[in-house]
């Protein structure tokens, strides 16, 4: 049911099986700034992030037949492994936490990896942001995101070539980027 | 279908248009990972999987060794003492590639694994390297096979690609024989993830390349060894898939497979690039392998019934 890894994301993970420590970074290069905002989301601590960072990839280097490019992309496997790091270590600061304490409160539980989502001053952040794009950045990815469109979809409704809409959004995406960029912890 | 035909559909915990949104964007994001931090994960990352060479003609055969190791890294204890292959359990399986591996260790004065060489010859050396590994740590065997598999190479990479050896007795270039090493690796490393459930990508085109042109150089070669007469015919092989390509094989030792330019032939083969390797490193059925033939089929069938005449266990 997941989206399955692009062409480049097989390569790289031949690569990577095959011990081309290359390939290992440019996968790093490419989606580190996706995991450490993971990591960082969760713990908000950005040297704990970093470290998690580090876990993430070293996991991939040592057991790359873990992903597995027909079941979906690397970035939502490393996304996926970085988000669980980070929950397990917030669990256990707040384990240590409650001992220290002496407490027997019940331990949170931390949202599912499913339902998670942004927390609404956050959401309303990106909403605004998304507000104040460029028109036609605007209107491509608020059919992509919020009106699930696909880029032919969003193509035909626009009256745009398909690689344009494809591009509006990659320029929307930054955009945002820069401007969230700003507010980050 | 497609992650192409729209954006954002696959960061976990992203049901939620606003949160992929965000990820999107962060993927998007011009930023660069801090200086120092690659420098700081390759540091990690050597001194727990060392990284494999990726120039010269073992770089083939040090990826298919990277490649095992990866499956190791992923194997339970209990994976360990299944059985893979010819009855062997995945400990007793990389015994025999370290055993096969020390034949070529050995014609090329790199340090030998295991116990001191008796004979060179595949069987008696995979049985006492069995032998030596029964009552250790599979850690142990693994390890021993990727330190002579990393002296082979780092070997390999002082002599000329064309020096002839003979472990096993068979003269080959040192670069062929490194060649029907990484057709060994992989195919026995195959055979494991297959058992262990775990899927392998393939080599990459290039590395496959090397190992189609081997193969494909070596048919006059197994039609000899089965004793059909190749009696001066020539066959077009045409491999498809990322790393095939196009042959002209003359079947006849004294001659030299090249890549094809359109010269005259008896027959004509086209397959499957990584069926085709498997086949010679014998792996599937001559009699069913799926090819298209063309011209002399009964030469063409021959071709491939005799293919796997010099794959061992």
């Amino acid at each position: 049911m997941e989206a399955r890894g692009t062409t480049d994301d097989r390569l790289l993970h031949q690569r990577v099986v095959g011990g081309d420590e290359s390939a290992l970074g440019e996968v790093h290069d490419r989606l580190y700034p996706l995991v450490l905002a993971l990591a960082l989301r969760v713990t908000r601590d950005r040297v704990v992030a970093e470290d998690i960072v580090q876990e993430v990839f070293v996991t991939f280097w040592e057991r790359p037949l873990a992903f597995d490019p027909d079941r979906g992309s690397l970035r939502s496997w490393l996304a996926t492994i970085a988000h669980r790091r980070a929950v397990d270590h917030v669990r256990t600061e707040e384990r240590h936490r409650v001992s220290a304490l002496g407490s027997r409160l019940a331990e949170p539980e931390p949202s599912p990896l499913e339902d998670w989502v942004l927390a609404a001053d956050e959401a309303n952040r990106v909403r605004l942001a998304v507000s104040r794009l460029p028109g036609g950045l605007r209107e491509a990815i608020e059919l992509a995101y919020y009106r699930g469109r696909t880029y032919r979809q969003a193509a035909e409704e626009l009256g745009l070539p398909e690689g344009t809409v494809k591009s509006r959004i990659r320029l929307g995406l930054r955009r945002l980027a820069d401007e969230l960029a700003e507010k980050e912890v | 279908m497609d992650r192409h035909a729209g954006p954002g559909q696959e960061i976990p915990g992203t049901s939620d248009p606003v949160t992929r949104l965000r990820l999107d964007a962060l993927v998007e994001a011009s930023a660069e990972p801090p200086p120092g931090a690659l420098g700081r994960l390759l540091t990690a990352t050597r001194s727990t999987r060392r990284p494999a060479l990726t120039t010269g003609f073992a770089a083939s055969y040090a990826g298919r060794v990277a490649a095992m190791e990866s499956l190791l890294g992923s194997a339970s204890p209990a994976d360990w003492s299944q059985k893979i292959v010819e009855g062997w359990t995945l400990q007793q399986l990389v015994a025999h590639l370290a055993a096969t591996d020390s034949l070529v260790a050995a014609a090329i004065g790199a340090p030998v694994a295991g116990p001191p060489l008796a004979a060179n010859e595949v069987l008696s050396r995979t049985a006492d390297m069995i032998a030596f590994a029964d009552g250790q740590p599979p850690e142990r065997t693994r390890a021993d096979w990727r330190a002579q598999a990393d002296a082979i190479c780092e070997r390999a990479g002082s002599m000329e690609a064309a020096t002839p050896i003979a472990p096993g007795g068979v003269s080959f270039p040192v670069s062929d024989h490194l060649l029907a090493r990484m057709l060994e690796t992989w195919i026995h490393t195959e055979d494991a993830a297959t058992v262990i459930g775990l899927p392998l990508p393939r080599p990459t085109s290039e590395h496959l390349h090397q190992t189609a042109d081997f193969c494909a150089r070596l048919l006059p070669w197994t039609m000899l060894f089965s004793g059909v007469d190749g009696g001066g015919r020539a066959v077009r092989l045409t491999l498809t898939g990322p790393g095939g390509g196009t042959w002209h094989i003359p079947l006849d030792v004294t001659r030299t497979a090249v890549p094809d330019e359109g010269s005259p032939v008896d027959a004509q083969i086209t397959c499957d690039v990584v069926a085709f390797c498997f086949l010679l490193g014998g792996r599937g059925a001559p009699a069913t392998f799926p090819a298209d033939l063309q011209g002399d089929t009964a030469l063409a069938r021959d071709v491939l019934e005799t293919a796997p005449a010099m794959s061992g266990p």
